[in-house]
């Protein structure tokens, strides 16, 4: 029997890489969101002041040895920001707490990752898998827009929700190239057949902030789905299709969003790097002021460091480009209650500006 | 005093609004040649990293370094109102620093600073500091700024550029003062290991922290006056040699320093090991554990002091007092 690996969450895009695991010779463990079992999991063993994607990680990764998962994989990253350490210190609490389940980092140590020689793939079904992987991703963040665009014009509210659920699950069990692209295809048509309200001009407002918090709808307690049933059409920045680009340097088709580009439109704001995606945030809600969206949401988890440390400057952004930004950080303590009501009042507060024509009315053609 | 020409947001704002090429972050245009032009320098973050330095240099090019008094509760009141809620608490303390010095000097001295050795980083707060400080508490205040990447200049480029661009000082000026600078700097961390070597006889308590929390007079001045009444001995951590650190996989490079530094701890000299956190402190929350679970196994007591805006004086001196003794106690049980 294989074992199993459990990965950690991207939020759909857990999908496609699931895929790739799959073609690497292990059974992949994996959820889109997660659980609230784990959540719990995760605060009681973490330490109290950590952040809370770290919490969620380390409760996923408990929960995955409680199922018996003999290996679990997590992603390094060498930016300034906590990211770095989670690694490590989700190796040593497991360790600490006497929990089996073996931790591999995605790091070079010598020529190959430790878990491609732990697991020693086939060259060939293994880039095979990798290249699956990558037109899933692509799949996914058609999913993902068409969900945004549909669901905020949707008759009949949580249609668009089940389709996405639905059509996430399909591609799941898809496992060839060719079949995922045909699939793709018909994305576009089915979010087409639900009844939308063409005549419906939603407020359209961008999701910027941390990369666990924009993808994790337990951590963001469904923060897209709140916006989306409340007729706001969202742009979530973090399109892992996006990021692959932006960080490889692979073009995926986002022209816009390399991170040259980024760093130049965040220039006169922010000068460098600061680390997790805090200049992408600044770009994008320069970008979006631009583009003439209503308002821009920012998530965070409670202190983190880099998004925390540019919140003036997006103030000063706010104010100079006429665009509003709610800041929202979330704990282990957020109800969806809080969120809901915050939100609703800040929705309030762009219809009125919609209203009163302070919002730039410019190019709302959206595909 | 003549006033500094140093690019105003204005001018930033309109040049971003023509076009990205124009955006360019020009060289500050400080006028040629003003003499004693007066610099505030918050009394917080690279003050303490770079002890002694940043006096000298500006004084050496002919201007008024005015250093923002220690922090007390007072500075911290300051900035509440227009500080950024989550920040941490020396961050919060540097806001105060800073809105201290508005008024009282031409220009705010500001360091953006990426990596203070070489292939290491900071914390992220550092880099966003400069631009997070003009947007946000010293709006349309005249900046000096400075960026401090050792990974892609060494220091003494850094101050040189700072010198002749920004400051208009002519090279020969500019050579020297950054080889004063340098050298004060270096002085003062000779004094430091001197004052340490002389005061520490026998067993002591070795003091952890960042560089600007250990000396900051809010942060912990009140621990230090507790040890000496107790009458342990306390060693502060130094970071004198942070030119040269070890190799190691924490990248940022105070907390590789402490790792070394809590690695070579013997129990013979080191009676126990007091780690000076501060409220929401990323890089603490972190490394903490870590720290614990190295002096686990070196068999060095350990304890977390987390310092906030609030923190009272008693509740500290009982955590400590309740430290000390818990350890004497141990001692004398075990000669018994
Ligand atoms: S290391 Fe901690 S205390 Fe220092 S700036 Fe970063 S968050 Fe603040």
């Amino acid at each position: 029997m294989k074992e199993r690996l459990a990965i950690p969450n991207l939020g759909n895009y857990t999908v496609a890489l699931a895929a790739m695991v799959d073609g690497m010779g292990a059974e992949p463990w994996w959820s889109t969101y997660t659980h609230d079992h784990a959540m719990s999991l995760g605060i009681a063993a973490a330490p109290e002041s950590v952040c809370l994607p770290f919490k969620a990680h380390l409760g996923h990764f408990l929960e995955a040895d409680e199922a018996g998962v003999e290996n679990a994989m997590m992603v390094n990253s060498i930016g300034a920001c906590r990211l770095n350490y989670y690694r490590g210190m989700l190796d040593d609490t497991l360790k600490d707490m006497g929990r089996k389940i073996r931790l591999f980092g995605l790091g070079f140590d010598g020529f190959k990752p430790p878990v491609f020689r732990y697991f020693d793939p086939p060259i060939i079904p293994l880039l095979r898998a990798v290249f699956l992987g990558i037109e899933k991703i692509r799949t996914i963040d058609t999913i993902e827009i068409q969900t945004a665009f549909t669901r905020a014009r949707e008759l009949n509210t949580g249609e668009t929700s089940l389709l996405t659920e639905h059509c996430l699950s399909e591609l799941c069990g898809i496992d060839t190239k060719k079949r995922v692209q045909v699939f793709h295809k018909t994305v576009r048509e089915r979010f087409k057949a639900i009844a939308i309200d063409k005549n419906r001009d939603p407020l359209r407002v961008g999701l910027i902030g941390e990369v666990s918090l924009l993808r994790d709808r337990q951590l963001n307690r469904n923060l897209e789905q709140i916006l989306g049933h409340r007729g706001v059409e969202t742009k979530n920045f973090f399109l892992l299709g996006g990021e692959i680009g932006n960080n490889f340097g692979i073009s995926m088709g986002y022209k816009q969003q390399t991170a040259r580009q980024l760093a130049l439109v965040a220039r006169p704001y922010l000068g460098c790097e600061v680390g997790g995606h805090a200049r992408d945030s600044v770009a994008h809600t320069i970008h979006c002021a631009r583009e003439g969206f209503d308002a821009m949401v920012h998530v965070c988890p409670t202190g983190c460091m880099p998004e925390v440390s540019i919140r003036p400057i997006l103030r000063k952004v706010s104010e100079d480009m006429n665009i509003p930004v709610l800041e929202l950080s979330f704990d282990e303590h957020t109800c969806a209650l809080g969120v809901i009501t915050r939100v609703e009042a800040f929705l309030d507060i762009l219809q009125n500006r919609r209203r009163k024509g302070l919002t730039k009315a410019k190019s709302r053609g959206t595909s | 005093m003549k006033k500094i020409g140093i690019i105003s947001l204005s001018d930033r704002k309109s040049g971003f609004q023509t076009g990205h090429a124009s955006t360019r972050r020009k060289t500050n245009i400080l006028l040629k040649g003003p003499k004693n032009v007066k610099i505030g320098i918050p009394r917080a973050f690279y003050y303490h990293s770079y002890p002694g330095l940043w006096e000298c240099f500006f004084r050496r090019l002919g201007h008024e370094p005015v250093v923002s008094p220690p922090s007390t509760q007072a500075t911290l009141h300051k900035a509440s109102a227009q500080t950024e809620t989550e920040g941490c608490l020396p961050q919060k303390l540097f806001d105060g620093h800073v809105l201290s010095l508005i008024g009282k000097v031409d220009a705010v001295f500001v360091a953006r600073i990426i990596s203070i050795v070489k292939k290491y980083n900071c914390c992220p707060r550092f880099g966003a500091l400069l631009d997070a400080t003009r947007a946000g508490i010293a709006r349309g205040v005249p900046l000096i700024p400075i960026e401090i990447n050792e990974t892609v200049a060494p220091l003494s480029k850094t101050l040189m550029k700072l010198a002749r661009t920004t400051l208009g000082a002519d090279t020969k000026t500019a050579k020297l003062a950054v080889k004063e600078a340098i050298e004060a700097m270096a002085q003062h961390h000779r004094e430091e290991a001197r004052r340490q070597r002389e005061q520490t006889p026998g067993k002591r308590y070795l003091l952890l922290g960042h560089p600007y929390t250990l000396h900051d007079h809010f942060i912990a001045d009140p621990m230090i006056k507790k040890m000496a009444q107790l009458q342990v001995p306390v060693e502060l951590m130094s970071f004198a040699g942070s030119r040269h650190i070890k190799p190691g996989d924490i990248l940022w490079c105070v907390f590789n320093q402490m790792y070394h530094k809590l690695h070579e701890l013997d129990t013979q000299t080191y009676a126990g090991v007091i780690q000076i956190s501060t409220f929401n402190c990323g890089a603490d929350s972190m490394m903490a554990d870590r720290f614990r679970r190295v002096c686990r196994q070196k068999g060095v007591p350990y304890m977390l002091l987390m310092m906030d805006e609030h923190t009272g004086k008693a509740g500290l001196d009982t955590r400590l007092e309740a430290f000390v003794d818990s350890l004497s106690w141990q001692k004398t049980g075990k000669a018994s």
